[in-house]
């Protein structure tokens, strides 16, 4: 943990310069394009600005072109290559070098990093993880060439392969900036036939997640659409259309959340970070260093992966105390909290009552993170809820306030991509409720009614993405 | 908090048809499709010689399911089973014919599990439903009322497609078998557009075969396995295998009731069964996958024996076996 701490301490040292340059695009979120065909069709035409090469040494002919095209260019690149794409990249008019760290927080990388942004002003420096996947409404038939895998179940609800915990993960590890990720189309060694729906559900989620995404464009289409070829130009014309869509935003805002979740480590591949995402439950993700009261004000429910140790210990009662819920997992050992009556709820599971919360000690590992999140789910209860869909088993809705708290937008996915009509409830009472998706220009009013602190209203169709606009 | 995923796969029945090499096979294409219908993802993979027309087929075969949804859902206000549920009490209503034969169905089975299964258990299902979602537990007294509107006699069925309700609160739930029903439609219309081998998944708790994979004398299907000790499978072919199972416990302690609700006792049913059947068909199978859920091992191998046609088994977390077989065989120990 003191090493963890201290590793903390370092990135905090390194980061504020680009800190109060990146709350500024809280709201933004930016696509890039990976091109690797020799030619390219001018950035009018494909609807892009950024245009990203994998570095190799020396100039790429099709950098040099991209520029003339009128892209801003970006080169990717190991760290280790950095300098060397980075004098170029000068040379050359370049708009940035985009980095490829594979590891989160490493305190050696974020100082290179900020060497580099020290002696190459002109350069923007972007971090890359890779650690996205295609997102996907999956079933449970693999198919694998001539062979069929098909796994079932008690009737299953739609798995969704979404990057928000990638994204929830990256926004507390990078907190400088905007998280940039990518993921190869490639699934279990096999290349999917990519659709239009395909691309624009990629471009969606960086969208509405509000994170910046590294498109991978099949090396197939890019030669069609060199070649001018009709088909091709029609897929990507479907794809600028949301490409508009989720590039379209205005106010700077952040995500809204009401559970933290506190880790030991970063791990954007954990299971649990996935279902909560996966249930729509609005989290933020925490090191344990972040612990302190005034952070956690406004969650209602903290689960602690962090092993708790004898400070964090004080600090989670202290959290119960005024009134929060926090659930300890894999907890052993003595706590602050344990003076107060225990109440065994399970085999599992034994309660605290403490001040006005309550503290759940779990004495394993989450052994199912589905059943953990639907838990979690009713320990956040109905009053405290921010957003409760319904008809929506295939949608991810990610809310955000502005900086008084106050929800402001709502941002949705839907990964069956056919239309759904959709009942929202969100926690505030609003004015004004406006939905805009690609299909539907901004902006269509909708009736809401209002109850109890809540706003409820319908979205007639959510076909891939879709925006609600809330005014108080 | 790496998490361990060995129970996704846990979750499962199992189909694999590994390498379809035969002399036939090599001009048989594969396609596979999925759509999101009935709250759940529906797959279809099927073979053919041209990809096209298979994949053509396959369409039709959702469009199917698509217009089974539409006359059964109960979240639907214009479903016809919504409409039946708000308007025949007391007088006969006519409904198109596969809801008739759908209902028709339920009705059987409810007959032959003597009311355990109930496919007029909608009061409870609705109930509960807000308890699941977590709101308190329904009293006592919500759960005598809700029970008091239970019961399959008080249907009226006449003959070709007309439909009464001999009480003001009677509703139905198709929840247990519409998803067999759809899929054994959707099967129909694949097998009539000249589809010969494919699979039809509905939301991993009901899968229809049709032939076998080229060159193969079955689908090799796993069954589930809540203990991973067991690994029982079937080979399918013209067949359907359906698992129930209730919703798994809270690991927080939250009193979280189950999906699957027991007609005789109001309440959800307290079982750690994991139940497979195998029948001839998808809305057989999944009728009788819950209806032997809410039986038990004892009562339900003995209607199991005096079923045609259907296996069934049992499986529990720690490892509890118990089979009732009366048509396709189950396998044990089929780890590929």
């Amino acid at each position: 943990m003191t090493h963890l701490r201290s590793r903390i301490t370092l990135i905090a040292f390194v980061i504020p310069i680009f800190l109060l340059l990146a709350l500024s695009q809280l709201a933004s979120s930016t696509v890039y394009v990976h091109w690797s065909d020799p030619q390219l069709p001018a950035a009018s035409s494909l609807g892009v600005t950024n245009i990203v090469f994998t570095w190799k040494e020396g100039i790429s002919p099709a950098a040099v072109a991209a520029r003339k095209q009128g892209y801003s260019v970006y080169v990717e690149t190991p760290l280790l290559q950095a300098k060397a794409a980075a004098d170029e990249g000068v040379k050359a008019g370049w708009t940035g070098v985009i980095l490829d760290i594979a590891e989160l927080e490493s305190v050696e990388s974020e100082q290179r990093v900020a060497e580099l942004r020290s002696s190459y002003p002109k350069l923007q420096f972007v971090l890359l993880t890779r650690g996205g996947k295609p997102p996907d409404m999956r079933g449970s038939i693999i198919v694998k060439r001539n062979s069929v895998l098909e796994v079932s179940s008690p009737t299953a609800q739609p798995w969704i392969d979404t990057n928000l915990a990638l994204i929830k993960v990256e926004q507390r590890s990078r907190r400088a900036q905007v998280p940039l990720y990518t993921f190869s189309w490639e699934d279990q060694g096999q290349v999917r036939t990519l659709s239009p729906d395909d691309y624009s559900l990629a471009v969606a989620e960086a969208g509405a997640f509000h994170a910046d995404l590294i498109l991978q464009l099949d090396e197939n289409l890019q030669q069609a659409l060199n070649n001018h070829d009709a088909k091709a130009w029609a897929l990507w014309n479907q794809v600028q259309s949301m490409l508009k869509f989720s590039g379209s935003k205005a106010d700077a805002l952040e995500p809204a959340a009401n559970v933290a979740v506190v880790v030991d480590h970063l791990d954007a591949s954990d299971e649990v970070l996935n279902l909560l995402s996966r249930h729509n439950i609005p989290f933020q993700v925490f090191l344990a260093a972040d612990l302190n009261k005034e952070k956690f004000q406004g969650f209602d429910v903290l689960v602690m992966f962090a092993k708790p140790d004898k400070e964090l210990g004080e600090q989670i009662k202290d959290l119960a105390t005024r009134g929060k819920t926090v659930v300890v997992v894999d907890a052993h050992g003595s706590y602050p909290w344990q003076n107060s009556q225990p109440v065994r709820e399970n085999e599992h599971t034994t309660s605290y009552a403490v001040g006005n919360g309550k503290i759940l000690e779990l004495s394993e590992r989450v052994t199912d993170p589905e059943i953990f999140a639907q838990d979690v789910r009713r320990l956040i209860g109905k009053r405290n809820s921010l957003l409760s869909l319904w008809n929506g088993l295939t949608t991810i809705a990610v809310p955000y306030k502005d900086h008084s708290g106050t929800l402001r937008l709502v941002e949705f996915v839907n990964y069956a991509l056919e239309p759904v009509r959709m009942q929202v409830q969100v926690k505030g009472s609003f004015q004004s409720v406006r939905y805009e998706s690609p299909e539907r220009p901004c902006c269509e009013s909708l009736a809401a009614v209002k109850h109890d602190g809540f706003t409820e209203f319908v979205i007639p169709e959510l076909r891939i993405a879709g925006r609600i606009h809330l005014e108080p | 908090m790496r998490f361990d995923r060995r129970w996704a796969a846990g979750l499962s029945v199992l189909i694999l048809c590994l390498g379809a090499k035969s002399q036939n096979s090599e001009n048989q294409r594969l396609v596979y499709k999925k759509k999101y219908i009935m709250g759940t993802v529906f797959e279809i993979a099927a073979y053919g010689e041209s990809s096209e027309r298979v994949s053509s087929a396959i369409d039709v075969a959702f469009q199917e399911i698509v217009r089974m949804d539409d006359l059964m859902s109960n979240y639907k206000p214009e479903s016809a089973l919504s409409q039946l549920n708000r308007s025949a009490h007391f007088h006969a209503e006519r409904v198109p014919a596969d809801l008739y034969r759908v209902i028709e169905r339920g009705v059987q089975l409810s007959r032959l599990s003597d009311g355990k299964f109930d496919i007029t258990v909608a009061p409870l299902v609705n109930l509960w439903k807000a308890a699941l979602a977590g709101d308190s537990t329904p009293s006592p007294e919500q759960q005598r009322q809700a029970q008091a509107c239970v019961g399959y006699d008080k249907i009226e069925l006449t003959p070709p497609d007309q439909i009464a309700l001999q009480s003001s609160c009677l509703q139905l739930d198709l929840g247990a078998l519409g998803k067999g029903y759809a899929v054994d439609r959707a099967a129909e219309k694949l097998h009539t557009l000249g589809i010969e081998n494919a699979f039809l998944n509905a939301g991993g708790s009901t899968i229809v075969a049709i032939g076998s994979p080229p060159g193969q004398a079955g689908w090799l299907v796993r069954l589930r396995d809540p203990s991973h000790k067991i690994d029982p499978y079937v080979m399918l072919e013209n067949a359907s295998v359906s698992t129930s199972e209730q919703t798994t416990r809270s690991l927080l302690g939250h009193d979280s009731p189950g999906h699957i609700i027991d007609p005789s006792s109001g309440r959800p049913v307290e079982s750690q069964f994991s139940v497979s059947v195998i029948a001839a068909n998808g809305s057989m199978s999944d009728g009788f996958s819950t209806t032997l859920l809410l039986l038990g091992p004892q009562q339900g191998k003995a209607l199991v024996n005096r079923t045609r046609d259907v296996s069934a088994i049992w499986l529990s977390p720690n490892a509890q076996v118990e089979t009732a077989t009366n048509g396709p065989q189950i396998l044990f120990g089929g780890r590929l």
